[in-house]
């Protein structure tokens, strides 16, 4: 059995250093998994999203198994679809991965006039998400909820094309969806925020993959997406949260500038996909936690020699970045990755990723 | 016999109008066309095709993005709808047929679309199986209508594993036949590890690599 060097803090503690911006023994390995958990333990995947008390049970047991980072989430995916009142499909399916609206609740003009902000503690999925994070408050882990990007949200309500193409001709619609998402962001925040009793436990995570530049222009994400981003995000710190995870799933090359406008807490998490060099990110986001990068489809059907180098070109990149670093995939781990090579993942910090 | 420099002007007004995303304008120069005697076929292709290719261009040049493709699409068929019916059934003979769609356990469709908009421009024949498309289905599909070329494509790296399955199954039962695919999570050396013939980034360069794709069958 391969034995790794002795660490020099706890997960928890590795984790707490890095927010307080302390020195670390070495880079933490954040496994962004979802059904991936579910996987590992024996659950089907689509537990992660429908059980709480299961899913809980599987990130805690995968991360005793890879000493994964002490972070962890809960999504109940499609987000915003049941909570508007539609229907979302969960993951059942072989090749299936991630819940996916039955139908675009907003259709017309006069559905986007009309849709009105639910009550948050009872719409959806939401009291899924309460459930989890309570567990998150019982266990000492940091409260988190997937709130997903505001155009992520948008698109589950509207379908991609419609979304897109309202950008160009419907763009009063378009920004009157945005706001709803935005106060909706804002609603759930302020729930999770007074059912606890210290803010700053409470670390959000949006993930923004329709914000992608293989997607919109940036001239689009300036006008759609960073002025109710960012009015979420400043409403958040508002109310007390400390840090926010941010993930800029995808090619966003061109959207990083406007992403450094958000203020994203004290140091906010950032990751980013393999698209994105992480000396770019570093150049744009120094005072940030850096959290990436390695190809998620590389790890799911390379070799375990291929992701422990992409794992030492990421490692050796992020040592260097000022406001600290986790190894990451670059976006959501693969449910059915060959454990060997995320294993392979934990090993290349073990080479690679002490600081002394 | 409209004078050439008629013939320009309209072919550009509808060349631009697809570039621009001008529907209205689009239809309006096609019935124009028709009205002065253009045939549908080569105003489809040096109109509303080079237009087209002008907005693959801008595409790949980052100017434009998926909604401006979208909307240029929509002007695309717009114009479409109109010259069809009056193509000469000796000039309806496509340059390929391909059978397309989103593999099983997918919903991601806007590129898959995107291919069919720019397949469908550059004169292929193409079957749209939609997303979510059982496996077998394709096989079964394929066996019916014999295309040039089938396009896989999905955006999530578990329903990618869908395409090795789907090229393994479409080679099985036709060892002959080729394979493109697509979609964010793969690369060509993936693409090449999974069977497949053919692999493109996106749906500007899926129509050229489908053209090599052509060329390299064995008479």
């Amino acid at each position: 059995m391969a034995r790794f060097r002795q660490d020099g803090l706890t997960e928890k503690e590795r984790f707490e250093a890095l927010l307080h911006r302390q020195p670390l023994d070495r880079v933490p390995f954040y496994l962004w998994e979802l059904s991936f958990a579910a996987v590992t333990v024996g659950y089907p995947k689509v537990t992660t999203f429908a059980d709480p008390a299961k899913s809980f049970e599987a990130f805690r047991r995968t991360h005793e198994m890879y000493d994964g980072w002490h972070y962890i989430y809960f999504t109940p995916g499609a987000i915003g679809v049941r909570e508007f009142g539609g229907e979302a499909k969960l993951p059942t399916g072989e090749y299936a991965q991630a819940a996916t609206p039955v139908k675009s609740i907003v259709q017309s003009e006069e559905d986007a006039w009309n849709l009105a902000l639910p009550d948050v503690k009872t719409a959806g999925a939401i009291p899924l998400v309460m459930e989890f994070a309570k567990l998150q408050g019982k266990h000492g882990f940091p409260i988190t909820f997937s709130s997903g990007s505001i155009l992520k949200v948008v698109q589950n309500l509207t379908g991609a094309e419609t979304m897109c193409r309202w950008m160009m001709k419907k763009p009063k619609a378009l920004h009157r969806l945005c706001r709803l998402v935005a106060d909706f962001h804002i609603a759930v925040a302020q729930y999770l925020v007074d059912s606890f009793d210290r803010p700053e436990r409470i670390i959000p995570l949006t993930a923004a993959p329709t914000e992608s530049n293989q997607v919109i222009s940036p001239k689009f994400f300036r006008e759609f997406s960073l002025p109710y981003q960012k009015d979420v995000y400043e409403k958040m710190l508002a109310m007390g949260v400390k840090h926010i995870n941010t993930h800029i799933c995808g090619e966003q090359n061109l959207n990083l500038p406007y992403w450094a406008e958000i203020p994203m807490g004290d140091p906010g998490i950032v990751s980013v996909g393999h698209e994105v060099d992480l000396e770019t990110a570093s150049k744009v986001f120094p005072d940030h936690i850096l959290v990436g990068n390695v190809e998620p489809a590389v790890i799911q059907t390379g070799t375990p020699e291929q992701v422990y180098e992409l794992c030492r070109i990421c490692i050796e990149k992020g040592k260097q970045h000022p406001g600290g670093f986790a190894l990451a995939p670059g976006c959501e781990l693969p449910p059915m990755a060959p454990p060997y090579n995320v294993w392979m993942m934990r090993k290349a910090i073990n080479d690679f990723g002490w600081y002394e | 016999m409209v004078p050439e420099q008629r013939k320009k002007e309209i072919l550009d007004g509808i060349r631009n109008a697809v570039v621009q995303y001008d529907e209205d304008q689009c239809v309006s120069w096609c019935m124009t066309s028709l009205q002065e005697g253009l045939d549908a076929y080569e105003t489809t292709m040096k109109g509303l095709a080079a237009g087209m290719d002008t907005v693959g261009e801008l595409y790949t040049r980052q100017e434009y993005f998926v909604p401006e493709l979208l909307l240029c699409s929509d002007a695309l068929y717009a114009g479409l709808n109109i010259l069809r019916p009056h193509i000469r059934p000796d000039h309806a003979a496509s340059k390929g047929k391909l059978l397309l769609g989103v593999v099983e356990g997918d919903i991601h469709d806007i590129g898959k679309n995107l291919v069919k908009t720019m397949f469908e421009a550059s004169g292929w024949q193409v079957v749209d199986l939609g997303k979510d498309v059982k496996l077998d289905r394709f096989v079964e599909e394929q066996k019916k209508i014999k295309a040039d070329l089938v396009g896989l494509s999905a955006l999530m790296t578990t329903s990618m594993m869908a395409i090795e399955k789907a090229v393994a199954m479409l080679k099985a039962a036709d060892p002959g036949v080729k394979v493109l695919v697509g979609g964010a999570p793969l690369n060509s050396e993936i693409a090449a590890n999974f069977g497949a013939d053919g692999y493109a980034e996106d749906a500007v360069s899926a129509v050229q690599e489908a053209g090599r794709m052509i060329k390299k069958q064995p008479v």
